[in-house]
């Protein structure tokens, strides 16, 4: 055959198998084997997202700005919310733009395996690469939408700082939190499809309880153990902190740690608890 | 060195007898006491073992229902073993549904691409068969389209030409497959045949007992999720013939 020379040189995949155990939850030598399946799924996802829609990728940035004057409007002459002297839209723009990706990346993920039974029953690989590639869907739309925060700040005239270039360290702690988020909603949904159902409900509460759209939890007067308290939600600590990277404004170290502890811990919880899962997907689904 | 091995080897399934309970039938009806609504244990294979290497042309014959995707599956990894020891050592390849996981929105080649990954393989390993597999489907210019546009004719040729083009070492393969109109279907008879010698291993399960006995160098009987036989494929298939032949009897008298 004329292809039995590339197939010498390909990397020779092992596949064994005991009873338990052995399916560990992050194989990264076999993830990294399947990467091209995970960039045509995250592909797959964002034109899925915006097909037959008539403004197209435009979505990705237009979802953010009309909750952002939803709230801008909502705040700024109804309870007025310290925001350091940036201006309101600027600063919730800001807060949204994570928030957005963070919560897309869970609601997503969560029926990302649902909706690939026909894959799972019939083939084999990484079942992780499925919600992996809503989060890579999401962080493209994030991406897309960051470009506008960077015009905001120009035409507001708001100064940033050489913080700024922490940034990605933010978006990555964000990602790990959506991950540990994605692969325990992803996992149960299988089982259980009420999941699915309560997810839009849960994203609602989540969103009044991370400062995207308000301040830091002092500005609301709550005392520091509140906010710490508060921090245990991953979202909160690390968008508090993806917006002072922005701005150049004071750092909270305290909630940044419990919200990476918290995120860390969601993500070893939720990788357990797919791996447990992982073995039965193919006859519950 | 390529291998398939199996040690013991079962596969259980859990089903309720109700199925999914709602919250309401759960509480209501007291469905989470064990008597109301009792765990099913499906045995899909029972003790299972068996090992194939280098060259084994394998054929898994059985009525319906007595576990022959289920080990295809298994073998394949979609299914884990309950308990017992599976060993699969070189690149696999399963080849249970020509038009898997097609999206209709993208085009002819981008599924190529898609579906190429699906079954494991590398941009490296797939680029240079991108060409023959579009001249084998003779698809033409259709493959710069979406899916969408495509007759079903056309989508399982599509399927064909790439599921066919993948050169795995341990091939598996659950039925024969057909594939669109005559002049097509002579070509893919002949890919399949070639597909057939270069793999190391195959894995087939099929109903057609005068081509299992044509192409495989041993038969594995499965009945009840147990393994019958196994054999020469002359013997197996003989002995299976032999014991459908007494159940049609039966049924008739």
């Amino acid at each position: 055959m004329a292809d039995s020379d590339t197939r010498t040189d390909s990397p020779k995949s092992q596949m064994l198998v005991a009873p338990s155990n052995t399916w560990r939850f992050l194989d990264l030598r076999e993830l990294w084997r399947y990467r091209e399946l995970f960039y045509f799924l995250a592909w797959r996802d964002v034109k899925v997202r915006y097909k037959q829609t008539i403004l197209g990728g435009a979505w990705a940035v237009l979802q953010p700005l009309l909750m952002m004057v939803a709230f801008t409007f909502m705040f700024q002459r109804i309870a007025k919310v310290d925001t350091n002297g940036i201006p309101y839209p600027v600063y919730v723009f800001a807060g949204l733009l994570p928030w957005i990706y963070f919560s897309n990346s869970i609601s997503q993920a969560t029926n990302s395996l649902v909706a690939s039974q026909n894959l799972i029953t019939k083939v084999y690989f990484p079942r992780v690469i499925l919600p992996a590639a809503s989060i890579g869907a999401s962080l493209f739309d994030f991406a897309i939408a960051f470009g506008v925060i960077a015009v905001m700040m120009l035409w507001y005239g708001v100064p940033t700082s050489f913080t700024i270039l922490l940034l990605p360290i933010f978006v990555m702690l964000i990602s790990l939190a959506a991950a540990g988020f994605a692969v325990l909603l992803s996992g149960l949904a299988v089982a259980y499809r009420d999941v699915r159902y309560v997810m839009p409900f849960l994203v609602q509460a989540w969103l009044f309880l991370t400062p995207s759209v308000y301040t830091s939890a002092e500005s609301l007067q709550l005392s520091r153990a509140v906010s710490l308290l508060l921090a245990v939600n991953p979202a909160h600590g690390l968008i508090l902190n993806f917006r002072a990277a922005i701005f150049g404004t004071e750092f909270d170290a305290a909630c940044l740690g419990v919200s990476t502890a918290s995120a860390a811990m969601v993500f070893i919880l939720g990788g357990i608890t797919f791996r447990r899962v992982e073995r039965r997907f193919a006859d519950i689904i | 060195m390529v291998k398939v091995s199996l040690q013991n080897v079962n596969v259980q399934f859990e089903v309720r007898r109700h199925g999914r309970v709602t919250l309401k039938e759960y509480v209501l009806k007291g469905m989470f006491r064990r008597k109301r609504n009792p765990v099913i244990t499906v045995d899909a294979l029972r003790d299972v073992s068996f090992e194939a290497h280098e060259g084994d042309r394998l054929g898994v014959i059985g009525h319906n229902g007595a576990g022959k995707s289920t080990l295809l599956k298994l073998i394949a990894g979609v299914y884990p073993p309950t308990t017992g020891k599976r060993e699969v050592v070189g690149r696999t390849s399963s080849l249970f549904d020509v038009t898997l996981g097609f999206e209709l929105d993208a085009s002819g080649w981008e599924n190529i691409k898609y579906r190429a990954y699906l079954l494991g393989e590398t941009p490296r390993s797939i680029g240079p068969k991108m060409k023959e597999i579009a001249d084998f489907s003779e698809l033409g210019e259709y493959l710069d389209m979406p899916l969408r546009y495509y007759s079903t004719g056309m989508i399982v040729r599509l399927g064909f030409s790439i599921a066919t083009a993948i050169h795995p070492e341990i091939l598996i393969v659950d039925e024969v497959l057909g594939a669109g109109d005559k002049a097509f279907l002579a070509k893919a008879r002949q890919r399949m045949d070639e597909m057939f010698q270069t793999a190391s291993l195959v894995v087939l399960a099929s109903h057609d007992l005068n081509a299992m006995e044509e192409l495989c160098s041993r038969v594995i009987w499965m009945d009840h999720g147990t393994i019958r036989e196994m054999g020469k494929p002359s013997d197996v298939i003989a002995a299976y013939s032999a014991q459908q032949a007494e159940q049609t009897a039966k049924l008739a008298a």
